[in-house]
């Protein structure tokens, strides 16, 4: 595996919380999604263009949805994962599980 | 949540961001119409949540909004579509974060060396200055002198006559028939036709007298300008004459306080009422004419050959000019079948299409290119010296950069750190060097006004002057930066790292690079030198030419009789008396009046001499034919050689008598006396005059030109042939002081008769060469410029030398050398690269000599004087440069110097 392909800790992020929202992801589920489990406030730019990168990587796709009426009539567009996306975080995790194993101290206890 | 959102009906007016449509416009810019709609439905989504019905949004609210647009414009956010590449700005999104980052660096080291950075900005102001004025000039002068939309679809018609030996002519060229004749080319649109002359103006109380054209046919549309107030001239108001005026704006604001109700009202053309129906745009549109009017003169009021008119025409869209040409030449070969009998100089007659600018900028365009090459030397001799200068300091940066290149930094990485840190400093002298020419483009408009250029367009620095002098700096820096930068590359970074200043290898590249720049730099220099030698040398010769008459202390002015008021036999009564009264007046020494006076002589005629063998075609004798009062030839001091000047004896019913002047009697009476011949003027059968004397030669057509043959008829046996005279007056002091002496005495005999073109001879003289002055000038400057670079460049590179090798001179000193032989030493190493650049650009300066031939006078190309004195002047101030460090490296303390390192 290349330098490449190993993914940044905010595209995990949204990697993950477009596989947790299937077919209700666009980018302000995915937003909401990440402030509501991590207390991150990311802004839209910020995700797209994590969303951006991950399509180029071969890891999402997107297609447009529906147009609502509280959007101004604009479609949302939609992301899910692709087989590559879920290849690269099973690698990313097993990478941060190898790393965290048998590691331990006071601080991560202490909640710092 | 997403839930409880869709409760919330978003999209009203005042629940809205501020500026919602300007984000949506941002947001489709930069991510493209297929991405945006997308983020700005989020957005909208998002907004509606945070700020939920009935709430006014704060102006936190607000800025988080726009933070949030803000975010989505960062470049990387383009949600790429599949095969559709982001757009361009977004792609280099990389390479501006790193511009932005070599900036900050280039800034920083600027701060810490500012002396360094002074010095190439101020050589780089300097060039920028020379550029932005030259450009300026050649742009307002030559490559665009007229404002018109399309200005190079727009031809005047010149015409040529063999016969007569007139070239091609665009001024008074045509007769109101042949006005009609072009006409006929279908691939001439909206043909016009005028003739110039004064008027007097008045508007309420105040008279002015105004340069005016009369006009056949409407101005605007072939110039394709719109009047600033009211219209042009319709076909009917020429046809019938209606006494309908348009006014120029500059006129109108000065004068006639910018009153919009003018247009529409009454104003007075030489006493007549006229109604102004429109004001011109504001600039002057043609040669300065402040007020047109129709004059439609048909083939009844002037004969065939009655040419007072210059026509102008647009080229039909599509249509060459050259098709127009074919045209022209099948109307005239048809005209030459119906008239050439009756009107002789039609046989091979030519009509020929040239465009307006050539026809108004030619003369000047070889002057131009001239200075545009000699500004482009001065450029490159900038670059060099900035080049070695930074050779100079890139030792110093040695360690930097060999730093930086230890540490990872990549080749390119580094060589475009170090360009961005040049052309930064090119920017920066560009900068200043726009506004010094700023100031030299109002000195140099300033002085061009007091000439007598066709000029309608303005000389300033506009946008394509700014354009021009950016990209020259810019180049410039690329070019002055690219050298030093190569070079530091090269450099071994351990090497660099290990000594302080690059090790002796790069010592030895550094200086031969800059020896080699500096004798490039002499090579440059002493072209520029002799360029300008050349051209002071032509003024000196030219100020050395005998003109052939006293032109000092001689006022001049134009006096141009109405017709309306002076029939012909009341035009020489009027002159006679005024030249009785002006002679009268204190300190006045003498007085005449001429239809023209040299250097501005150009009415030319056809002779024929009686009695002579006619000669083959196209050698027909040809001469200017001047009108002159007796006492012309005494008062401007031209001698009479032979025979006897004009006296007031030649009167009307005396015989019909003529003076020549020398080169008139060189070439058609070749070897013999031509006192006593008889001579015709013109084709027409009036009795032939007398030849009485013979009067020495004057430069005629400029003090450049050779004298040609000129004619002289006297004013009492013109019977009022030319109403439009200059006065002249030879005064004991100061000429200018008896203007207004003159000027009371013309009120005296006609209280509304306007005189014009007030000058001294001298002036005139002086006009007539304000372009060879202009370059000489320039030139001048810029071969001094140049030798102030190069000598700043050997100072430099002796300097770097010096310094390099204080150890060396310490050894030296040490083992018994003299401190002059040290000195010796330096210059000679110094002053070998300028002696071979110097050279090379002494033959430089042939060619450069033949390229300016047409602005040369009694110089030519190579002259060994102008050569000597450049070769000379750089090597005095070569060897001062090179001598001041050399002596300096040869005073060092030796055992200081030893330790030096």
């Amino acid at each position: 595996m290349t330098k490449r392909d190993f993914l940044g800790e905010f595209e995990q992020l949204v990697l993950l919380a477009v596989a947790r929202l299937g077919e209700t992801s666009y980018g302000v589920t995915i937003l909401e999604a990440i402030r509501e489990r991590t207390g991150r406030a990311a802004s839209i730019g910020a995700v797209y263009a994590t969303l951006a990168r991950l399509e180029d990587k071969g890891y999402v796709r997107s297609w447009l949805g529906s147009a609502t009426g509280e959007r101004g009539g604009r479609a949302r567009r939609h992301f899910t994962l692709r087989p590559a996306g879920t290849r690269a975080l099973d690698a990313s995790r097993q990478a941060q599980e190898a790393m965290w194993r048998g590691l331990e101290w006071k601080s991560r206890a202490e909640g710092v | 949540m997403a839930r409880s959102r869709m409760e919330v009906p978003g999209g009203g007016r005042l629940n809205r961001p501020v500026l919602f449509g300007l984000a949506g416009r941002l947001l489709r810019a930069f991510l493209g119409r297929e991405a945006a709609p997308a983020i700005l439905g989020d957005l909208t989504e998002l907004w509606a949540a945070r700020v939920t019905e009935g709430r006014r949004p704060s102006l936190r609210d607000h800025v988080w909004f726009w933070r949030q647009v803000a975010g989505c414009l960062a470049p990387r956010t383009a949600l790429a579509i599949r095969d559709q590449p982001p757009p361009s700005f977004i792609r280099r999104g990389k390479t501006m974060d790193t511009l932005f980052q070599d900036l900050r660096f280039a800034l920083r080291t600027i701060r810490r060396g500012p002396a360094f950075a002074a010095l190439v900005a101020i050589t780089m102001a300097l060039g920028i200055a020379a550029t932005t004025v030259v450009y300026s000039a050649v742009d307002g002068l030559v490559l665009r002198p007229f404002p018109f939309p399309d200005g190079n679809r727009l031809i005047g018609v010149g015409t040529a006559y063999p016969r007569l030996g007139v070239e091609l002519g665009f001024m008074e060229n045509m007769s109101p028939a042949e006005y009609l004749d072009t006409r006929r080319a279908p691939s001439l649109q909206h043909v016009i036709a005028w003739d110039m002359g004064n008027r007097q103006v008045t508007v309420g109380e105040n008279t002015e007298n105004l340069f005016s054209g009369f006009w056949w046919g409407d101005a605007f549309q072939t110039l394709k300008m719109t009047p600033y107030l009211g219209r042009g001239f319709r076909p009917d108001e020429i046809t019938r004459a209606e006494r309908v005026a348009v006014l120029s704006y500059r006129v109108w604001r000065t004068r006639f306080g910018a009153d919009s109700a003018l247009v529409g009202g009454k104003i007075r053309v030489n006493g007549e009422p006229f109604q102004v129906i429109g004001i011109m745009p504001p600039r002057t549109l043609l040669y300065g004419m402040d007020l047109w009017i129709p004059m439609p003169v048909g083939p009844e009021v002037y004969r065939r050959n009655g040419r007072v008119f210059q026509v102008m025409a647009r080229l039909a869209p599509g249509v060459s000019i050259d098709r127009a040409n074919a045209e022209l030449e099948v109307i005239a070969r048809q005209v030459e079948g119906q008239y050439g009998s009756a009107f002789p100089e039609y046989g091979g007659w030519k009509m020929q299409a040239v465009t307006w600018t050539d026809i108004n900028v030619q003369s000047l365009k070889s002057a131009a290119m001239i200075l545009i090459a000699a500004v482009g030397f001065v450029m490159l001799l900038v670059s060099t010296n900035v080049a070695t200068l930074l050779l100079g300091r890139s030792a110093a940066r040695a360690r930097e950069i060999a730093l930086r290149a230890a540490v990872g930094a990549s080749r390119r990485r580094i060589l475009r750190q170090l360009l961005t840190e040049s052309v930064l400093l090119a920017l920066a002298g560009a900068a200043v060097g726009v506004a010094l020419g700023y100031l030299g483009v109002a000195a140099l408009s300033r002085t061009l006004e007091a000439g007598t250029l066709p000029l309608a367009g303005d000389l300033a620095v506009n946008g394509r002057v700014l354009l021009v002098a950016v990209g020259v700096a810019m180049l410039a820096g690329l070019g002055f930066g690219t050298v030093p930068a190569l070079q530091a590359l090269r450099l071994d970074p351990q090497r660099s790292l290990q000594t302080a200043s690059g090790g002796a290898t790069a010592h030895q590249s550094r200086l031969r690079l800059q020896r080699i720049l500096v004798g490039v730099e002499a090579a440059l220099a002493i072209t520029l030198l002799a360029g300008g030698g050349y051209l002071v040398r032509s003024f000196l010769e030219l100020r050395a030419v005998d003109p052939g008459f006293a032109p000092s202390r001689v006022l001049t002015m134009r006096l141009s009789l109405a017709r309306e008021r002076y029939p012909r036999a009341r035009v020489e009564p009027f002159f006679a008396v005024l030249r009785e009264r002006v002679a009268a007046v204190p300190g006045v020494r003498g007085v005449a009046t001429a239809s023209q006076f040299p250097p501005g002589v150009f009415l030319r005629q056809q002779l024929r001499i009686d009695g002579a063998a006619p000669l083959p075609e196209g050698q027909q004798p040809v001469a200017f034919v001047t009108l002159v009062s007796p006492g012309y030839f005494e008062m401007m001091e031209i001698p009479v050689r032979r025979g006897r000047p004009l006296t007031s004896e030649d009167r009307i019913g005396a015989p019909g008598v003529v003076t020549i002047n020398e080169p008139l009697a060189a070439r058609y009476f070749p070897g013999q006396d031509p006192v006593g011949k008889r001579i015709r003027i013109g084709s027409g059968d009036r009795p032939p005059y007398e030849i009485v004397g013979i009067v020495g030669a004057t430069r005629n057509r400029g003090l450049d030109r050779a004298a040609e043959p000129e004619l002289f008829i006297s004013t009492l046996q013109a019977d009022g042939l030319d109403n439009q005279l200059f006065l002249l007056v030879r005064t004991e002091g100061d000429p200018r002081g008896a203007i207004a002496a003159v000027r009371a005495i013309v009120r005296s005999i006609d209280a509304d008769q306007p005189v014009y073109m007030v000058r001294t001879v001298d002036e005139a003289l002086a006009n007539s060469q304000v372009n060879r002055r202009l370059s000489t000038v320039l030139l001048g400057l810029f071969g001094l410029f140049a030798l102030v670079l190069a000598a700043v460049g050997i100072y430099g590179v002796v300097s770097y030398a010096a310094s390099q090798r204080t150890r060396e001179v310490g050894v030296r000193m040490a083992l018994g050398a003299s401190a002059g032989s040290v000195t010796g030493l330096f210059l000679r190493q110094a002053l070998l690269p300028v002696v071979i650049g110097a050279s090379v650009g002494l033959l430089a300066a042939f060619g450069i000599g033949r390229a300016m031939a047409s602005l040369l006078f009694g110089v030519r190309s190579g002259d060994p004087a102008t050569l000597l004195a450049s070769g000379a002047l750089l090597a005095l101030v070569g060897l001062m440069a090179a001598y001041l460090p050399a002596r300096r490296a040869s005073r060092l303390d030796p055992m200081r110097a030893l330790r030096a390192e």
